[in-house]
């Protein structure tokens, strides 16, 4: 069924999506805004650490769900092994209004300035496609600004030494340190290091007419059950719908984009309760998250474009990376849990940059989320205690409350070769072909992986620690909840998908919105840069969908 | 005296694990219930017998966990005989060290029931450590012995 024609469609109703679409029906613009999950409330996912976010054993209560989704992971032998949205291989990040940002730890970071500029900075080492942005720290920092005060952001601005310039503080001041924050930032005092509490888009006050956190530990992998953490499904999508410009669509699974003139998006094919809908538009936004983004111009190939939307150069679902975590756990004698969340609440960037030996890029260090029980039992586990018996049960009650984990999103060396292609037989239950996943870390990560985890352990140790061990990430492909980097933002068309503005470089009216476009993806949580990325991106949409 | 929110729990928590078994046969999980015993055995808090986690693994293996049916289907009576051949008795008729002791010689990865055992290690963890309301972690017995039973929501789990 062909719809009555829109300005604008936009796939995906996430951190990205949610906020272009409400900047263009801001502006006037009649919007379809196309989400393939559900409008989820707080009842509906509730607190079960086995279906949530961070642990789908059960299912993902922010889906996709396993029933109509699936996906094939190349093992390094060259087999193909099916892969159902529940299981880590599948690279999931969320399938719901609001997408990942329902379910974030909702951390709020902005990329340093070096982060655009990798290449200039440290040279890509040998089988990576480190490049540049196109865009600079100073073109995106008015964005970051805009993004903290309409996302709504709290934090200290100037409260380290290595944070980039910004043009306003932040709307909300920091959430208080909790039990853990006060021990870390102490030591890492001691340390001559510069612990800052981290910025959140969680209210530490009211703001925009919804509450402050009620300090609950289940931020990370769950909804707030009072909307004080701040989704774009209770800021951006909400300001949207309130402009009578902007139809909302849950349960619609995009096909393909329609291209009809030379070089221009016509229309995007969706279904909605198994019926096929056609929706013409004068532009069309693709926000999917980096796999999904990548499937739908891989998938909307015809014959002008034989290989798919933006991939005449073969960059589409290339350099699929998220972060190559590093950290260390330690262990103590006295108590120092309090329950309070957000637990994750101090960071340090002293080793984001610069670092020391040849290493290129770096991390920020945090304390980690509340670490749920089950979680706990399988992952929190020094060398050499059992992985089960009664040791191990004593274990976990001795140490639940007694220990501190840090983490640390070490920057990726993008790898060509890790990558999102559709696969050759396998489909979604809609029968649209699905996608492949392929690669593998760079070699580097790992290096600088061993240095981070390497000051995560020291931290831990001048908190006191009794015991203390490192944790480094694996050599297989990257992605997940971080994923970006398939649809490379850049200047020269031979070598990336978008323009500078995130339009699709061959078409006149395509456009990918999302962590796709990151040339690389910082040492940071993303979700901000994606945000001020759809805030820089939406202003020149409406300037060029004036004119035209 | 049950306080006013455990007499609310124990009520709502009832029919949650008092069975019937829906999938596994009534033998396989009485074995499957003595292995969770050793995986997490009782002392002064409860193990996963008494935190029900059978009904759990039960409860998922014929929902969400149900592409692991094959799995159990096909390792339970291999466990069997592996067990009858090294220690001449069922797995359920041995002391609780022999059990242990048994288990420790499938853990190695040489052996063919390595996967298998892992598998249950994992779901009994699931079953224990998870939320009560997928059928384990009866009364909240994980919970309350870390001490979190109210920080893990409380009225919401």
């Amino acid at each position: 069924m062909t719809l009555p024609p829109v300005d604008v469609v936009v796939v995906g109703a996430g951190a990205a999506g949610g906020i272009v679409a409400e900047q263009l029906s801001l502006a006037g613009f009649q919007v379809a805004l196309l989400e393939r999950g559900p409008r989820l409330q707080f009842d509906q996912t509730g607190h079960d650490e086995l279906r949530s976010q961070r642990t789908t054993v059960l299912g993902n209560a922010f889906g996709p769900d396993d029933q109509h989704y699936v996906r094939e992971v190349l093992g390094s032998g060259g087999k193909a092994q099916k892969v159902l949205p529940s299981e880590g291989a599948y690279n999931n990040i969320a399938a719901c209004v609001g997408g990942g940002t329902m379910s974030y730890g909702a951390m709020a970071w902005r990329y340093m300035p070096q982060d655009f500029r990798m290449r200039s900075t440290y040279g890509a080492p040998p089988g990576s496609s480190l490049e540049d942005w196109p865009i600079a720290y100073s073109d995106l920092e008015p964005y970051y600004t805009r993004a903290e005060w309409e996302i709504g952001i709290s934090g200290k601005a100037g409260a380290h030494p290595f944070e980039p310039p910004r043009g306003k503080p932040y709307p909300m001041p920091p959430l208080p340190f909790n039990q853990e924050a006060t021990l870390l930032a102490q030591a890492a005092r001691r340390l001559g290091w510069h612990p800052f509490p981290i910025p959140m888009a969680i209210n530490s006050v009211e703001y925009q007419g919804r509450p402050a956190c009620i300090a609950c530990p289940h931020c990370v992998g769950f909804a707030c059950e009072v909307n004080a953490k701040n989704s774009t499904a209770v800021t951006a999508i909400p300001r949207a719908l309130a402009t009578g410009h902007c139809s909302l669509r849950i349960g619609c699974v995009a096909r393909r984009i329609v291209v009809d003139a030379p070089a221009e998006a016509r229309s995007v094919e969706y279904f909605q309760n198994n019926q096929l809908y056609v929706q013409p538009a004068r532009a069309v936004v693709v926000s999917c998250s980096a796999t999904e983004s990548a499937r739908l111009l891989l998938n909307s190939s015809e014959k002008r474009f034989p290989r798919g939307l933006g991939n005449r150069y073969d960059w589409v679902g290339r350099n699929l990376q998220g972060h190559a975590y590093a950290g260390a756990y330690g262990l103590f004698d006295q108590l120092v849990f309090d329950g309070l969340g957000p637990a994750a609440r101090i960071a340090c960037c002293d080793f984001s940059h610069e670092l020391p030996g040849g290493l290129k890029g770096g991390a920020m260090m945090a304390n980690e989320f509340i670490r749920l029980p089950y979680l706990f039992s399988r992952q929190v586990l020094p060398p050499g205690v059992p992985r089960w018996g009664r040791e191990h049960k004593n274990f976990v009650r001795t140490y639940y409350k007694r220990s501190i984990g840090i983490k640390a999103p070490v920057q990726e060396m993008p790898v060509f070769e890790s990558r999102v292609e559709l696969s050759p037989d396998l489909t979604d239950s809609w029968g649209i072909p699905t996608l492949r996943l392929s690669g593998h870390r760079h070699s580097h990560d790992l290096e600088v992986a061993r240095f981070i985890a390497a000051k995560c352990e020291a931290w831990l140790k001048a908190a006191g620690a009794v015991r203390t061990w490192i944790t480094l990430p694996g050599s297989g492909l990257s992605g997940g909840q971080h994923q970006a980097g398939t649809c490379r933002m850049g200047g020269d068309p031979k070598t990336s998908v978008v323009d500078r503005y995130c339009r699709v470089h061959d078409m006149d009216n395509l456009y990918v919105i999302d962590g796709s476009v990151h040339v690389n993806n910082g040492g940071f949580n993303p979700s901000l840069t994606i945000q001020a990325l759809a805030y820089w991106a939406s202003a020149k949409m409406v300037k060029d969908l004036r004119k035209a | 005296m049950l306080d006013r929110r455990s007499f609310t729990l124990a009520l709502a928590a009832a029919p949650l694990y008092a069975g019937p078994l829906v999938w596994l046969a009534s033998d396989d999980a009485a074995l499957i219930e003595a292995i969770a015993d050793q995986i997490v055995p009782a002392d002064d808090a409860p193990g996963a017998l008494a935190a029900g986690v059978v009904y759990y693994i039960d409860k998922q293996l014929a929902g969400p966990l149900q592409r692991f049916q094959e799995t159990y289907r096909t390792s339970i009576p291999l466990f069997r005989a592996a067990c009858r051949e090294r220690t001449g008795r069922e797995f359920t008729a041995l002391p609780f060290a022999e059990r242990t002791a048994f288990l420790r010689s499938i853990e190695d990865g040489r052996s063919p029931l390595a996967a298998f055992f892992a598998m249950v290690v994992d779901h009994t963890m699931q079953g224990y450590y998870g939320s009560p309301e997928h059928g384990g972690n009866r009364d909240e017995a994980s919970w309350k012995m870390l001490q979190i039973e109210d920080v893990m929501g409380g009225h919401q789990h």
